[in-house]
């Protein structure tokens, strides 16, 4: 065995998983044997849970297969855009040809052009389709739970969807999605679980309830036990 | 004409610029908007609108080849995730199925930290980094990985060890260089 096999320089590969069964035994039987060994471990698992952050796609290098027609359009569209106006970053490049440009043709034309205010008509990045009319969309900050809900209630044909994000419920709360009629009548347009990440980023959910869009004054979110985290009047 | 030259160098420069991102990212890029869009002809449009953002943002370009990719892949899922938010406020669209994988959707945090890994991955040696390329992000097992690095496995894994200790050296915010060490 040479210096570069003994188990303090295999505790990388062991973390990762890519030694034999053999090698792993031999490097856990000097953990047990080593604190300062466990503590590195613990400490190189740390960085194994952050590569796990990457999408494991963020690697792979080079063109993509088959992506020719893909460059096309992009290219295509860029000259269009650059044809359609003149750009600020152009404008930082050539704004000096520009004025020489005129002080030969002895001609404002070209520095007006060159040097007008550059029209960023830069189209929506994307497209947000109009929500039916009649939608409504309400948001809050529960002061005593801390629960901080966004919902959007769109009108059916005598009902109504519902879509909410919900953040800061502890996880492990079996929650409920409810809606609230005028006449203090309630419906339950779904139910979830929610997760450490629903806790932390929030949860979005999905929904719709037999209420008349009339009639609905406000969304909420108990526990199964009725407690109540947040409520938006919409 | 120097105007009209000038534009014509200008459109020379944005071709090279798009061709670049895409020679070198493209991959990456396409393989992760088909994974999060579930389509690869939805893919390719994220994929184009990503090119060009970054064209009409090349400020955000200046930087390592890491924080590069990541804004790149950072663009590309803010892209996936406003047109999925958009698809499902429609009123006919059914919610999620299995056929369209959900999107994270508060996924700002998670991106940020994956810009961080790149950057860090990149102040990496190359074989550092190319040993943790094959054993974490490909699964190679050793014997794979020294094939395809040709290097011997030894070598594999005292590598791996000293890639992730670099890594730490490089969180913790001293960028010690461990280079000389990667037997």
């Amino acid at each position: 065995m040479t210096a570069q096999h003994e188990p303090q320089h295999l505790l990388g590969a062991y973390v990762l998983g890519a030694l034999d069964e053999q090698e792993a035994r031999a490097v856990e039987e000097y953990l047990a044997t080593s604190p300062e060994a466990r503590a590195e471990v613990a400490e190189l698992r740390e960085m194994e849970d952050f590569l796990g952050e990457l999408p494991p796609e963020a690697m792979l290098d080079g063109p993509p297969e088959g992506g020719d027609l893909l460059l096309q359009r992009t290219l295509r569209q860029v000259r269009q855009e650059r044809g359609g106006q003149v750009r600020r970053r152009q404008f930082a490049a050539g704004a000096a040809a520009a004025v020489i440009t005129a002080a030969v043709l002895g001609s404002g034309v070209a520095v007006g052009r060159s040097t007008a205010p550059s029209p960023v008509a830069q189209p929506p990045a994307t497209s947000q389709p109009a929500p039916p009319p009649g939608t409504k969309i309400g948001t809050t900050t529960d002061p005593s739970t801390g629960t901080r809900m966004t919902v959007q209630v769109r009108p059916a044909a005598g009902w109504v969807r519902v879509n909410a994000s919900v953040a800061g419920v502890p996880a492990g709360q079996k929650c409920k999605l409810v809606v609230v009629s005028r006449d203090g009548s309630r419906e339950e347009a779904g139910s979830w679980l929610v997760s450490a990440v629903g806790e932390a980023d929030g949860t979005n959910l999905d929904g719709s309830a037999l209420i008349d869009p009339a009639d609905v004054v406000a969304v909420e979110v108990e526990n199964f036990d009725g407690t109540r985290f947040a409520s938006v009047q919409v | 004409m120097a105007a009209l030259w000038s534009r014509k160098r200008e459109a020379a420069a944005d071709e090279a610029l798009i061709r670049s991102l895409y020679e070198e990212h493209g991959r990456a890029l396409l393989a992760y908007a088909t994974r999060l869009t579930g389509d690869r002809a939805a893919a390719e449009d994220v994929v184009q609108e990503t090119l060009v953002r970054a064209w009409r943002h090349p400020d955000s370009l200046v930087n390592g080849k890491g924080s590069v990719r990541g804004w790149l892949l950072t663009v590309a899922r803010n892209i996936v995730t406003d047109r999925y938010r958009a698809k499902a406020s429609r009123p006919q669209e059914v919610a999620e199925s299995p056929a369209t994988p959900p999107v994270q959707r508060d996924h700002a945090e998670s991106v940020v930290d994956s810009v961080v890994v790149l950057e860090a991955l990149d102040q990496l040696s190359s074989d550092h980094r190319d040993v943790l390329v094959e054993i974490y992000f490909r699964g190679r097992s050793v014997t794979e990985a020294a094939q395809a690095l040709g290097v011997p496995p030894g070598t594999v894994k005292s590598r791996s060890h000293y890639a992730l200790r670099a890594l730490r050296e490089t969180f913790s915010g001293q960028h010690v260089a461990l280079k000389g060490v990667a037997g």
